[in-house]
């Protein structure tokens, strides 16, 4: 209770007039989240934008329905999810697959922006860096064998066969020699248990052996030799979050890939795999027209 | 704004500095911090960037060739020349050579020289290798002793062992069919703290040739038993320790060679038609991989090998062949002897005027009623012992992203331990350092250039080049001009051998002893100089997007100063008075067309002279290959092989293989059933008229089970 004074004592000081309240929230602080806080406030100077820790927040019902709430991390999420009441709220840094494990049915009003790439994107890219591939090969896991559907059919929208393989045990290369001589390119999936320190050694010097581009899973993957990936910065995540945040709850989806992306790719790998690297920006903007037709 | 901007400079600065930390600092970025693994020092070049010709064996080739020796495999690299001596003993040669003795290419198994130091050959046979550990054989068309010193002058064959990681569980073969055949594998893979490991044993058995041209039983099986242990560890993110262990022994069949015979033929009794030779070859070796930063690393390999051959037999000869004026003759006039041998054989006199060693040997053939004919037999060996020792550090720079320097040291020490050839043990100590630039000028050219000198105790000191430059028409299409020089050390038998034959355990004293020295002997000359190679190349290479990839190459190429007289005791004359050159193209395509159809070509064309005229047999002046391999659903699979040369050895060669296999999926493991048929489409012996067998079909099937 007394949080919850606290908390309504700082709206009533820092509030002259009604705007916008915008309060982000994460379990943890840190310089990055701060910059990303002070970043909107720039962007938006007529909204209140303030992050509150988790800690100090109240119960969501008792905050105003007429504040959006925007959270940044995990445990975040599950204290918005103990409530079917609340305001608005935009989950963000939330991937797939721990969305997976969340418990249904989720609150209204709540709309999730996920972290990873998307399958379709990642898969157009595939088809735009390597138009002669036929099939593409892809890893899973138990946690994230939902997810073969969604990436079959965005295979299949780009004239690609999904060749899969379970790779249960990481130290065991097997399924990716399998995959590797049964595809043209290697998929990764955003699943820090299977694309991970440990594991993105032998990964990559295989795939590149056996002269398998990889594509995705992440940005820092394409640093350490992925031929290309999507992925959304900071400003591309303002600028979705942007969006949203310009449009009434009601229509949010309840979730969604983040409007805005880039592309980064590795010039090294390519010229060592033989294949034409179109510059980042213009294969972002093929692929985003290719969204917006 | 003005903060944001120096504050979004800075991290651009930062990023330049330290790129592998800035993914980990944004918000948005859900990966963890990566090293950089295909940094600038591990990328190679694309196809089209190779400064060179590449033939690359991959997996899925080793399997449907159904091959059983590595040689059988290199019939799909155009412009090999694949002989057989015996059933147990191969020979591979690039473009030209003798049959006999292949020695001017470098074998290496996991960057290990398995190019034996004493007598220069790859005994294929024995090396402690299965066929089913092997992930690719990389074949480098062409001289390159820059990159893999002396005696990697014609081409070099890299054979890369199935990474441990990728082994892992247990995997059981079985190969049984005609002619004897009757191979087994086990492997069995797993991890254990940092490493992971793969521990293989395996056997392989067959009875070589079924007969010899006169119709006698061809005495030339095989049987091996093999171990490997091969280990990788990830001490940590930036380095990584690799070790092996292998070892292998077995016994090839040798029969009596007729260049073995009595000096007068038909007299006395032949020794043991059994000169099999026991063969025990073991292995060690480790490397040491750091990456200092992404555009530095630093690899430190060791190993040391041993080769050991032990063959003894029990030989005869006439007493008269241990007489004095026959060892005299022999090392005097060869031609002379042989003469006297022929007419004593045909019981003729020696004439005066044969010179006075003949007319002795001529008298004493037949004095005290022929007693010098009586036959004397000894035991008699050619057993050797050989030994390397090899360190090698490497250097990889990347000094920006179109430069990177390629520098080295190695230090080998070979020695050869033999009573028959060195009458006792002979050592060389090999030094050898090494450079290499490669520098994309533009988006089109690629230059590359590197030297290695290297100092021999035995043979001398060398100095080779080589400079190769790549235009590349697009990143999938390139051009490439080639000028290299390599060189060739003259081996320890060539150069440094004493070649005597002492008989122990006479049947009957000679001069009052139990042993006697045979007559004939050899030395090597001891101040041979390197062969020199000048190879000019012009090549394209070409990937295309409907699953097309194909390779041409036109070549030029010279041995200088060439050792090639044969090695043979009764007539041992090395020198380096010979020369020849080769010219001629050929090509490689590899074109997969659907997912399931795979169809490769190769070709070879080569034209050449040679002042040696053993040289002049092997070379086939067109050959080549053509395979089509299916995967027809349902775990069916098929391959079809047909491998053709004119004249191999002066020989046709033709055949057809073909292998069906049929893979069940039983839960958690996998079986594999194959059936492999070669059917010879000529007539012909294979490489040498004695090398028969009864049928030109051969049928064999295997089972492979794996979990």
């Amino acid at each position: 209770m007394s949080r919850l004074l606290l908390f309504c004592c700082c709206l009533l000081i820092a509030l002259p007039a009604w705007t916008a309240e915008i309060i982000f929230s994460s379990s943890t602080d840190n310089p990055a989240i701060q910059a990303f806080v002070n970043e909107l406030k720039q962007r938006r100077p007529d909204d209140l934008i303030r992050f509150v820790a988790l800690k100090d927040l109240p119960e969501p019902a008792q905050l105003p329905d007429t504040s959006r709430l925007v959270l940044l991390d995990r445990p975040s999420l599950d204290w918005r999810l103990a409530d079917p009441a609340g305001p608005p709220t935009l989950a963000l840094r939330i991937s797939r697959l721990q969305a997976n494990s969340l418990s249904a049915p989720l609150p209204a009003q709540l709309s999730l922006l996920w972290s990873d790439p998307s399958p379709q994107r990642q898969m157009r890219l595939a088809r735009l860096l390597l138009p002669a591939a036929k099939r593409v090969g892809l890893l899973y896991d138990a946690n994230s064998a939902f997810l073969l559907d969604e990436y079959r059919q965005a295979a299949r929208a780009q004239g690609m066969t999904l060749v899969t393989r379970r790779w249960s045990d990481t130290r065991d290369g097997r399924p990716l020699l399998y995959l590797l001589a049964h595809s043209d390119l290697l998929l990764g999936m955003n699943n820090v248990e299977l694309f991970n320190s440990h594991t993105v050694k032998n990964l990559l010097l295989t795939s590149y052996t056996h002269q398998r581009p990889v594509i995705g899973p992440s940005a820092s993957f394409v640093q350490a030799g992925s031929l290309a990936s999507i992925y959304s910065d900071q400003s591309d995540w303002l600028d979705s979050l942007e969006e949203r945040l310009d449009q009434p709850p009601a229509s949010w989806p309840q979730s969604g890939y983040p409007s805005h992306f880039k592309v980064t790719s590795n010039p090294q790998v390519a010229r060592s795999l033989a294949i034409k690297l179109p510059s980042n920006e213009s294969l972002a903007q093929k692929l985003a027209e290719g969204e917006h037709p | 704004m003005a903060n944001t901007h120096s504050l979004a400079s800075l991290i651009g600065v930062l990023s330049l500095l330290a790129p592998t930390l800035v993914a980990a600092e944004d918000l948005f970025e859900q990966g963890q911090a990566l090293p950089e693994i295909l940094s600038a020092t591990r990328l190679k070049q694309s196809p089209a960037a190779v400064p060179g010709s590449v033939s690359v064996i991959d997996r899925a080739l080793i399997d449907a060739s159904g091959a059983r020796d590595i040689p059988e495999l290199m019939r799909l690299v155009p412009g090999m020349m694949v002989g057989y001596v015996k059933g147990n003993e191969m020979t591979v040669n690039y473009h030209g050579g003798q049959v006999g003795t292949a020695r001017r290419m470098q074998v290496l198994i996991d960057g290990r020289s398995v190019y034996r130091p004493g007598l220069a050959t790859v005994d294929w046979t024995d090396l402690p290798l299965a066929m089913e550990d092997i992930e690719r054989i990389e074949v480098f068309r062409g001289p390159n002793t820059v990159s893999y010193g002396a005696n990697a002058l014609t081409g070099v064959i890299s054979i890369t062992t199935r990474n441990p990681a990728n082994s892992h569980g247990t995997r059981l073969k079985y190969i049984h069919g005609q002619r004897g055949i009757d191979d087994w594998y086990g492997s069995q893979g797993f991890s254990s703290g940092n490493g992971d490991f793969r521990l293989s044993l395996s056997g392989q058995q067959d009875s070589g040739f079924d007969h010899t041209d006169e119709d006698e039983r061809y005495r030339d099986s095989r049987r091996s038993t093999r171990m490997q242990l091969s280990a990788t560890h990830a001490l940590d993110a930036s380095q990584v320790l690799d070790w092996q262990l292998s070892a292998k022994e077995g016994s090839n069949q040798k029969n009596f060679y007729s260049d073995e015979e009595a000096l007068v033929k038909g007299i006395v009794p032949k020794g043991d038609s059994n000169k099999d030779i026991t063969a025990r070859d073991f292995s060690g070796s480790v490397r040491w991989s750091l990456d200092t930063s992404s555009t530095h690393n630093l690899q430190l390999q060791a190993y040391a090998q041993r080769w050991e051959r032990t063959q003894e037999w029990r030989t005869c000869d006439l007493e008269l062949s241990f007489t004095p004026e026959v060892a005299a003759l022999q090392k005097l006039n060869p031609d002379l002897l042989d003469t006297v041998a022929r007419l004593l054989r045909d019981g003729k006199q020696i004439p005066a005027s044969a010179g006075p060693l003949a007319f002795t040997i001529g008298n004493n053939f037949y004095k005290n009623g022929g007693a010098l004919q009586a036959p004397v037999c000894g035991d008699i060996n050619n057993n050797i012992n050989e030994t390397r020792y090899d360190f090698e550090l490497q250097d990889t720079l990347s000094l920006s992203d179109d430069l990177r320097l390629l520098s080295g040291l190695s230090y080998r020490k070979d020695s050869s331990d033999s009573q028959s050839y060195f009458q006792g043990s002979l050592n060389n100590e090999i030094w050898r350092l090494f450079g290499h630039l490669e520098w994309h000028l533009s988006e089109h050219f690629f230059l590359q250039g590197g030297a290695m000198h290297e100092d021999d105790t035995l043979s001398g000191s060398s100095l080779t080049s080589r400079i190769a430059l790549n235009y590349l028409i697009t990143p999938r299409h390139g051009l490439r001009f080639v000028y290299s020089e390599a060189v060739r050390s003259p081996d320890m038998q060539e150069n440094n051998v004493d070649w005597t034959y002492r008989l122990e355990n006479l049947s009957q004293p000679v001069n009052g002893r139990n042993s006697a020295y045979y007559y004939a002997t050899a030395q090597g000359p001891g101040d041979l100089q390197q062969e020199i190679m000048r190879s000019r190349e012009i090549g394209y290479n070409g990937q295309f997007d409907f699953g097309l990839q194909i390779d041409i190459k036109l070549f030029n190429d010279e041995i200088h100063q060439m050792i090639a007289e044969p090695l043979k005791i009764k007539e041992f004359s090395q020198n380096n008075d010979n020369y020849m050159w080769l010219r001629g193209a050929e090509t490689e395509i590899d074109w997969t067309f659907t997912t399931s159809d795979r169809l490769r070509l190769t070709y070879a064309y080569v034209d050449y002279e040679t002042s040696e005229k053993s040289y002049r047999r092997l070379t086939a002046r067109y050959s080549g290959s053509a395979g089509w391999l299916h995967e027809w659903g349902g775990g069916w699979s098929s391959s079809l092989f047909y491998y053709g040369a004119d004249l191999l050895n002066e020989r046709r060669f033709e055949r057809a293989d073909l292998r069906i296999a049929k893979r069940f999926n039983l839960g958690k493991s996998d079986l594999e059933l194959a059936l492999m048929m070669q059917q010879r489409l000529d007539d012909e012996a294979l490489t040498w008229r004695e090398n028969l067998y009864d049928e030109r079909r051969l049928v064999y099937v295997s089972a492979q089970l794996e979990f």
